[in-house]
C-alpha cells in the first residue's frame, strides 16, 4: 500500500512539476563576434632539441556546452579541428585528438553524439630545432548547449616551444 | 500490475500469520506423537509446512513485486522528466552570466527586414510575397540538432493553421553544407514549406545569428511579434503562432 502511495506521489509530483519546468525564454543572440565556447590555456613547452617530442594543447569547453569531437558520428556535424601554421624550426606531424564521449540531447535520447565537454587535450608530435619557436594555429569547432547550437567558431591558438 | 494482483492475494491470506502457523504445526506434531497416530499427523504437519512455505514465497514475491513496481515507476518518471524540453531556463542559469544583457529579444516589435532569397527548387522568394499573411521566419542549419527537432512540428502547425494564411519560411544558415545536404535534411524532417538559401546579409539584417534555431514570428503587417532562440516546448511554438495570427488587426474568417 505504501509502495503504491509513494508511486502515486511520484507520479503526481511529475505531473505538477511538468508545466512549471516547461517555460521558454525568448532571447536574442548577441552580435559579439568574439564570443567563444572553448578556452585555450597557453603553456610554454620545453622540449629536447632535435628529438621527437609531443606538444600538448589544453582546451576547456565552457560549462554547459559541448562541441563535436574530431570524429563526430554524422557527416553533417562539424568536427573540432586544429590547424597549425608552419613554423620555422619546428616539424609537426599529424595532430592527435582525444576520443570523444557519448552525448545525447534530452529531446533525442536515441541519437548518440560524440563530443568533448570540459577539459580536453590535443597533442602534436614535433621535432624542434634548438631555440624558441612560436607556433600559431586555429581551432575550429561548433558548440551546442542543451537546447541550442552556435555557429562554427575559430579560436586562435599560439604556443611557445623552447627546445634545448 | 503484478504487484496489485499479489496485493489482493496477500490481503486474503493475511489472517494466516506464518508465526502462528508455525506454532500450530508444532502443537499438532506434539499432539500427533502423544496419541500415537504418527503417519496421519506427520502428513498433516507436512501439508501445513507446505502451505506455510507457499505463503512465505507469496509474501516474498509480493515484496519484490512492490519494490520492482516502484523502481520501474521511478525510472519511468525520471525518463519522462529527462525527455521534457526544458532547456532554455536551465541554460539561462548556466550560461546566463556570459550572455548577460543579450537575453532581450531585440527584434521584437520591429518591422521584419525584407529579403529576396533563392529556394531549394531555384525560385526567388521574397518576404514581401507574403504580405498580409502571418509568417514564421525560422533560421536553421544542417548541423543543428535542436533545429531538426522542431521542423516537423512547424510542418504540422503549417497545415493546422493554413486556413488562417499562416506560412513558414525556413532559412538555412549553412555556410558549407551543399544544396544536396540541405535538401536531404529538409526531406528527412518531412518539411514541405519553402527552404531558402541565405546570402549572409539576411542573418545580419535579423540581428546576427549567434544562436540556432532562431525564429521570428511576423504578423500580417510585417511586424515581428515574437522572437525566440533555441528549441522551446511545442506548445510554446503553437502559442506564438496563434499570437502572430491574431496580431495585425485584420480579422479573417476562421481566425483565432
Amino acid at each position: 500500500m505504501q509502495n503504491l502511495a509513494r508511486a502515486g506521489m511520484i507520479l503526481l509530483s511529475g505531473i505538477v512539476s511538468g508545466p512549471v519546468m516547461a517555460q521558454q525564454v525568448n532571447l536574442a543572440a548577441p552580435p559579439a563576434k568574439t564570443k567563444q565556447y572553448i578556452v585555450y590555456a597557453a603553456e610554454e613547452q620545453n622540449l629536447a632539441a632535435g628529438k621527437k617530442s609531443v606538444v600538448e594543447l589544453r582546451f576547456h569547453v565552457v560549462d554547459g556546452f559541448h562541441v563535436n569531437s574530431h570524429t563526430p558520428k554524422s557527416e553533417l556535424l562539424i568536427p573540432t579541428n586544429l590547424k597549425l601554421d608552419p613554423a620555422a624550426g619546428v616539424k609537426a606531424a599529424a595532430v592527435e585528438y582525444p576520443a570523444g564521449e557519448a552525448y545525447s540531447f534530452s529531446f533525442e535520447p536515441n541519437e548518440k553524439l560524440d563530443v568533448y565537454t570540459g577539459a580536453f587535450t590535443v597533442k602534436v608530435p614535433v621535432v624542434a630545432e634548438a631555440g624558441s619557436h612560436t607556433i600559431n594555429g586555429v581551432l575550429h569547432y561548433q558548440a551546442c548547449d542543451k537546447a541550442a547550437c552556435y555557429p562554427p567558431k575559430s579560436l586562435p591558438v599560439q604556443m611557445v616551444v623552447t627546445a634545448k | 500490475m503484478l504487484a496489485e494482483t499479489l496485493f489482493v492475494f496477500s490481503v486474503t491470506g493475511a489472517p494466516c500469520f506464518p508465526s502462528k502457523l508455525k506454532r500450530q504445526s508444532r502443537r499438532l506434531a506434539e499432539l500427533g506423537s502423544a496419541h500415537g497416530n504418527g503417519r496421519k499427523e506427520v502428513q498433516g504437519v507436512m501439508r501445513r509446512a507446505l502451505v506455510l512455505g507457499v505463503m512465505v514465497v507469496g509474501v516474498a514475491l509480493l515484496l519484490w513485486a512492490g519494490w520492482h513496481n516502484l523502481r520501474e515507476r521511478k525510472l519511468a518518471m525520471q525518463k519522462a522528466r529527462e525527455n521534457q524540453v526544458v532547456l532554455l531556463p536551465e541554460k539561462q542559469g548556466q550560461a546566463g552570466s556570459e550572455e548577460g544583457d543579450d537575453l532581450a529579444p531585440k527584434m521584437r516589435g520591429k518591422k521584419a527586414p525584407a529579403f529576396v532569397l533563392t529556394s531549394l527548387d531555384g525560385k526567388k522568394v521574397s518576404l514581401a510575397d507574403y504580405k498580409g499573411r502571418p509568417v514564421l521566419v525560422n533560421f536553421w542549419a544542417t548541423w543543428c540538432g535542436p533545429c531538426k527537432v522542431e521542423m516537423p512540428w512547424f510542418e504540422q502547425f503549417r497545415k493546422q493553421y493554413a486556413a488562417q494564411g499562416f506560412e513558414i519560411l525556413g532559412l538555412t544558415d549553412d555556410a558549407d553544407a551543399g544544396k544536396d545536404a540541405i535538401t536531404k535534411v529538409a526531406q528527412k524532417s518531412g518539411v514541405t514549406y519553402p527552404i531558402l538559401l541565405t546570402d549572409g546579409k539576411v542573418q545580419t539584417a535579423y540581428g546576427g545569428l549567434d544562436v540556432l534555431p532562431m525564429s521570428f514570428y511576423v504578423d500580417r503587417n510585417g511586424v515581428i511579434v515574437e522572437q525566440t532562440a533555441g528549441l522551446g516546448p511545442k506548445d510554446q511554438i503553437e502559442a506564438n503562432i496563434k499570437k502572430t495570427i491574431a496580431s495585425g488587426g485584420v480579422s479573417q474568417a476562421g481566425g483565432q
